[in-house]
């Protein structure tokens, strides 16, 4: 039998893989969406909890954790949106000025993997026709 | 001696450890990185941390395993979210992470269906899956730059962060160990953790139901005026009927404990004087018993007002049905008992506005407030509109 215990496990592991992608992914969208993930693992809790008393208290918590996210989900989009346009980029690091006083700056020293640039695959240039002999057989069906 | 004999908690200790320390290895090398990662040596330790997680979630919580359907369906939708949530951190290209999160969220979902929570599977599915990853892929596709980029393909602090994380993940985990009495499980019967069966059979429901149908029947027993002599004894047994009908379900008299719900939730006293004790322990099944006992004397009190009604015509016609309507109510209440997943939409909008109203307005609020905060932080300064 799938206890209460199961499910308060599997959410802690999902809280803690969202935590885990919070603290060291650089894209300001997946870190969002690291702690959504995080959000998804406390909501777990609360429904386990409230088939466990046998009340819907928890499941209603879980609504206002839903409206929250959605508010949130909304003031982000806008905040990525304008980073975007200063630094173009989405990179949280972009804005290490903000840090703590004293804290020295993270600088990455080792360079990104450079893609091999390849041209465009090309048509073939368009010109004249070719000039079409009609088979025997195409001759006799038209 | 025996140095390896280790106390459970030790076991266990070392379990959660093992697996936290594998998973730490495994994200510390699946984590996007410039100089390239080793792909199959953190695949292969993520899959030994979640085998370890896994044996050990058996050995500890789930020994017996009757339901067999809803054991695969959690095995299956845990892994889902487990599995997805690994891909969304670890993988470098922000749209497949997108999607992988979509997955997480169908996942979850499926959680919640079988936590009997339908409504909030539907919303969560609408909102995450429906409203929130749109609006961010069309973010990405906004920003999409094209190549190998510092954002996508760097880290911050791989080894350091997956440590943060997992070492939480585990206290999490240990503490909750503790906090069951898994260290002294030996003493706390299984039965007491597992989550509540219904508390009412479906017979039992069917029972009370088909009581109340009789119950609203009430006006044609006993209509205006007094009751004729010759349909006394006719208006009696219709109501008598209906007295052994819930007496079935909850027991026939006041003292006895011969109904349905007392022979499957107490343990009878072998002799006389011995106390009852509830062979559940749970909030639900010890709320089941309370109302099972009030029914029981509202039962009788209502069949007696009947009878002396019909016949003394003493109390009154009205006290007679306010009588059977109280009963009527009380029935329906217990019938209604656990069903957690019936009338889960109604359940939980009478919740929302009779318990947490405030909350419900100062949702509402925020949600404005936010709306008005995400179109004034996007607006251009001195753009024309």
């Amino acid at each position: 039998v799938i206890t209460l215990w199961h499910y308060l496990a599997v959410a802690a592991a999902l809280f803690g893989i969202g935590l885990v992608g919070f603290l060291t992914r650089r894209n300001m969208i997946i870190m969002f969406l690291c702690a959504e993930m995080m959000f998804q693992g406390v909501a777990i809790n609360f429904v386990a909890f409230a088939r466990y008393h046998g009340n819907l208290q928890g499941q209603v918590f879980v609504l206002f954790i839903i409206a929250v996210a959605a508010c949130e989900a909304g003031v982000a989009l806008a905040l990525f949106l304008m980073m975007y346009r200063r630094g173009k980029s989405l990179d949280a690091s972009d804005w290490q000025s903000l840090r703590e006083m004293g804290v020295p700056p993270t600088v990455d020293t080792v360079p990104l993997p450079v893609e091999p640039v390849t041209e465009d695959e090309h048509l073939a240039p368009a010109g004249v026709r070719p000039k079409h002999v009609p088979t025997e057989e195409e001759a006799a069906r038209v | 001696m025996n140095l390896f004999a280790l106390s459970p908690m030790q076991e266990s200790a070392g379990q959660i450890a093992l697996a936290a320390v594998l998973a730490i290895v495994g994200f510390a090398f699946l984590l996007p990185q410039p100089k390239g990662r080793k792909v199959a040596v953190g695949i292969a330790a993520l899959i030994a941390s979640a085998a370890v997680f896994g044996a050990w979630l058996y050995s500890t919580y789930g020994r017996p395993m009757p339901d067999i359907l809803g054991t695969v369906l959690f095995c299956l939708f845990s892994a889902g979210a487990l599995g997805f949530g690994t891909v969304l951190v670890v993988q470098a290209n922000p749209g497949r992470g997108a999607i992988a999160f979509a997955f997480v969220i169908l996942s979850t979902c499926g959680l919640f269906l079988l936590l009997a929570a339908p409504f909030l599977m539907a919303a969560t599915i609408i909102i995450y899956a429906g409203a929130i990853i749109v609006t961010f892929l069309f973010v990405l596709m906004l920003s999409y730059a094209g190549g190998p980029s510092a954002e996508n393909n760097r880290s911050r602090e791989p080894l350091l962060g997956a440590l943060a994380g997992f070492a939480f993940t585990g206290l999490v985990l240990f503490s909750l160990y503790l906090s069951q009495g898994g260290a002294n499980a030996a003493e706390t019967p299984q039965t007491a953790q597992r989550l509540p069966a219904q508390v009412l059979t479906l017979e039992e429901r069917n029972t009370l139901l088909a009581a109340v149908e009789k119950l609203d029947a009430v006006e044609e027993h006993l209509g205006a005026g007094t009751t004729p002599p010759a349909q006394r004894r006719n208006v009696v047994e219709y109501f008598e009927g209906i007295r052994d009908q819930i007496g079935t379900v909850v027991g026939s008299n006041t003292l006895s404990r011969d109904g349905s719900i007392s022979v499957r939730l107490e343990q009878l006293p072998m002799l006389p004087g011995e106390k009852v004790t509830p062979l559940r322990n749970d909030k639900q099944a010890r709320a089941v018993l309370r109302q099972a006992a009030d029914i029981r004397k509202q039962n009788e009190k209502a069949f007696d007002a009947v009878v002396n009604n019909v016949f003394d015509g003493k109390p009154s016609r009205e006290i007679t049905k306010s009588e059977l309507r109280n009963l009527r109510d009380d029935v329906v209440v217990l019938a209604g008992a656990g069903g957690l997943p019936a009338r889960n939409v109604g359940n939980l909008g009478y919740l929302l506005y009779a318990d947490h109203l405030l909350a419900v307005e100062l949702a509402g609020t925020l949600l404005l407030v936010a709306t008005i905060g995400a179109i004034a932080i996007t607006q251009r300064k001195g753009a024309v509109a």
